[in-house]
């Protein structure tokens, strides 16, 4: 009994201490997360949770950060800061990936295997509309005005833009093989999406979905980060093996980094000195020293991890740059997944 | 461990990258890239469990035999299947068929809110230790598995292809995979379903059949051996599941018809099918059109039992008459 006393103390002191430098980790073949010490870079605890769970996503007021445990239909809310469990917000249908929009208005998942995009009032999570699309919806990012989401749709190799208010279908149209990752540049003027299936990104005119342009990153481009001056942004390469920093201003690869292991999901400390990448094959998350450009640890964690959060954030500043799924810029791991 | 873990992903993630990831990016699939990484570990496991097998499993049997005499050219195909089975050409088959009818089932579940938490849910002490929470799916993955097998016997088209695990004589470590695809196939399609049903994760699954199919090998061991007097009515050994393959006579025409458990003899005990009189009996299937599969080769076996199945499924007036039974006559 003593012992048994002495684990708790031990599990609530490790855990309770263990916040201000925290990573979260989702361990999407494991229905677990796992919580990491950013200055110890070990693993401190790996704690269940739902089914499948792949990505999260603070919310706007960041005092939550959402996993979408997508096997479960759920939604498990913790405290963005401590990491404790806060509450499960139910009916949320195969949540796969999920944002908010930069107003805070809208809430929007994509259902990967069930083939749907579900928008949501963010407030009390009230669906406004379900719609049926066909071809793997995956990745997501909102426009800078909160009007519309893009959607990649990985098995048809198409993007679908929908409006936000009314819930209807703009455009959809072809971008390249197995597109994944999508981001809305600052400038509202250029979506990238990311072709896993090919070796780079196409640039997309957000009105009409026109293809105006492409460059070469690696094979299995895959998903996008902001560095956080709003110029560059990181992109996983998956097959390659790296991770490209790309200048959005001169379209150009302005860095290259070797992350074996598939490197997915990705996220950036607050003094922009690291970034953290999910190596989903490795069971591993990397640390990236961007002064360097060169991974300096990689930490066991479980089964394919996923999505990656630093556990830190408050609200985003008023004014804020967004990240490509619309959260507070650095508070969040929109990043995504797909080819599951 | 964590080093064990290291080196066993390394392999599999090098074997990926430099083998399978190029492919299935070259063939523009990329939807499958997951999938195959599994799969690689898949087909590791296997050669893992065929060494295990061949070096472990062997020497018990070349040291203790318990039927010393007997023709070994009819384990030959046996190791044809442990080998077909074990390094996935088999199972990846049956995952081609399965994977798209299980996901199926399941989205469909799921669409209609269906869809069941985890255990740790309703128990969240098993989400704190993962040695029980594995040990909890593995029972009841056996528990399933047990009523399966208890339906492949009880039910007469399925016994006419299960008979074939049943027909061998000279029982052996490589005679577990001894099944006849489609047996394979509805045995997998009905466990994947369940394990969704309750939640095992994928990585859980990996270690269950890992484990579970390294017992259900030894339990076919040819050697008269068990886990001891406690220790057998905890887990399946040889001497427990060798009763289940014996050969039915005319004092013990079910004999075969107990002693199910894969792994855990609990459940033979809770529903009265356990049999634990250390009587060494021949095995095989009284049947001769049964037992005629000895000697054959895995095509000619495979389709041989894919018409004792045909003919099991085709209604009785519209079959030749002369069927002497596909299973043993009753009592």
């Amino acid at each position: 009994m003593k012992k048994l006393a002495i684990a708790a103390t031990t599990l609530l002191a490790v855990v309770g201490t263990a916040r201000a430098d925290s990573v979260l980790v989702l361990n999407s073949e494991e229905a677990s997360y796992s919580i990491l010490s950013r200055s110890t870079r070990t693993e401190l605890v790996r704690l269940p949770v739902g089914r499948e769970p792949h990505h999260l996503m603070p919310t706007p007021d960041g005092k939550e950060v959402l996993i979408g445990s997508t096997a479960t239909n759920e939604l498990l809310a913790l405290d963005s800061k401590t990491g404790e469990r806060r509450r499960v917000v139910s009916n949320i249908i195969d949540p796969y990936q999920l944002g908010f929009s930069g107003d805070g208005k809208w809430f929007v998942t994509v259902a990967y295997r069930l083939d749907h995009v579900d928008i949501f009032h963010a407030d009390g999570f009230r669906l406004a509309g379900r719609i049926f699309i066909d071809g793997l919806p995956s990745h997501m990012a909102f426009d800078t005005e909160s009007k519309t989401v893009f959607v990649s749709l990985q098995q048809s190799g198409r993007l679908a833009a929908f409006d936000l208010a009314t819930q209807t279908l703009k455009w959809n149209v072809p971008v390249g093989n197995t597109p994944a990752g999508v981001l809305v540049l600052p400038d509202n003027k250029r979506v990238l999406v990311a072709l896993t299936g090919e070796d780079g990104v196409v640039v997309v005119d957000p009105k009409d979905g026109k293809v105006t342009g492409r460059l070469q990153t690696g094979k299995g481009a895959h998903n996008f980060w902001p560095k956080g001056d709003g110029r560059h942004w990181f992109l996983s390469n998956r097959v390659e093996g790296t991770v490209s920093m790309i200048d959005t201003q001169d379209m150009r690869v302005a860095g290259s980094i070797k992350v074996p292991g598939g490197p997915d999901c990705m996220d950036i400390t607050a003094d922009g000195k690291e970034l953290w990448v999910t190596q989903r094959f490795l069971r591993r998350v990397a640390v990236v020293d961007l002064e360097q450009m060169k991974v300096v640890a990689s930490i066991p964690v479980g089964k394919s991890p996923h999505g990656v959060y630093m556990l830190k954030s408050g609200p985003a500043a008023p004014g804020a740059p967004v990240s490509p799924a619309g959260g507070p810029l650095r508070a969040v791991s929109t990043g995504s997944g797909t080819t599951r | 461990m964590g080093e064990l873990t290291d080196l066993w992903v390394g392999v599999q993630n090098w074997l990926f990258e430099t083998f399978v990831g190029p492919v299935i990016f070259w063939l523009g699939q990329m939807a499958w890239y997951e999938p195959a990484y599994s799969a690689v570990e898949f087909v590791m496991l296997g050669v893992v469990q065929i060494v295990v097998i061949a070096l472990g499993m062997r020497f018990f049997e070349r040291r203790w035999p318990l039927e010393k005499a007997g023709d070994d050219r009819l384990i030959g195909v046996d190791r044809v299947y442990t080998v077909l089975n074990k390094l996935g050409i088999v199972p990846f088959a049956i995952f081609v068929i399965t994977y798209p009818i299980s996901q199926e089932i399941e989205l469909l579940m799921r669409s209609w809110g269906m869809a069941p938490p985890r255990l740790e849910r309703l128990l969240p002490w098993l989400g704190d230790n993962v040695l029980a929470s594995f040990l909890v799916y593995f029972v009841l993955y056996d528990f399933a598995a047990y009523w399966l097998h208890r339906a492949q016997h009880a039910v007469p088209w399925w016994w006419a292809l299960h008979s074939l695990h049943h027909s061998q004589r000279r029982m052996t470590v490589w005679s577990d995979d001894r099944n006849h695809v489609l047996d394979d196939f509805l045995m997998t399609l009905a466990l994947v379903l369940f394990s969704q049903m309750v939640g095992v994760q994928p990585g859980e699954y990996v270690s269950i059949l890992m484990v579970g199919r390294l017992i259900e090998s030894w339990s076919h061991a040819n050697v008269d051996m068990s886990f001891g007097k406690v220790g057998e009515r905890l887990v399946v050994g040889p001497r427990f599941h060798r009763l289940h393959h014996a050969l039915a006579n005319p004092d013990e025409r079910h004999i075969h018809d107990h002693n199910f458990a894969p792994v855990f003899p609990i459940w033979d005990i809770l529903f009265g099918t356990a049999i634990y009189d250390g009587k060494q009996r021949p095995t095989g299937v009284d049947d001769p059109r049964v037992d005629a599969d000895n000697g054959r080769g895995w095509v000619v076996q495979q389709v041989t039992v894919f018409g004792r199945f045909l003919r099991a499924v085709t209604p009785r007036f519209l079959r030749a008459p002369v069927q002497p039974g596909l299973r043993p006559p009753a009592e």
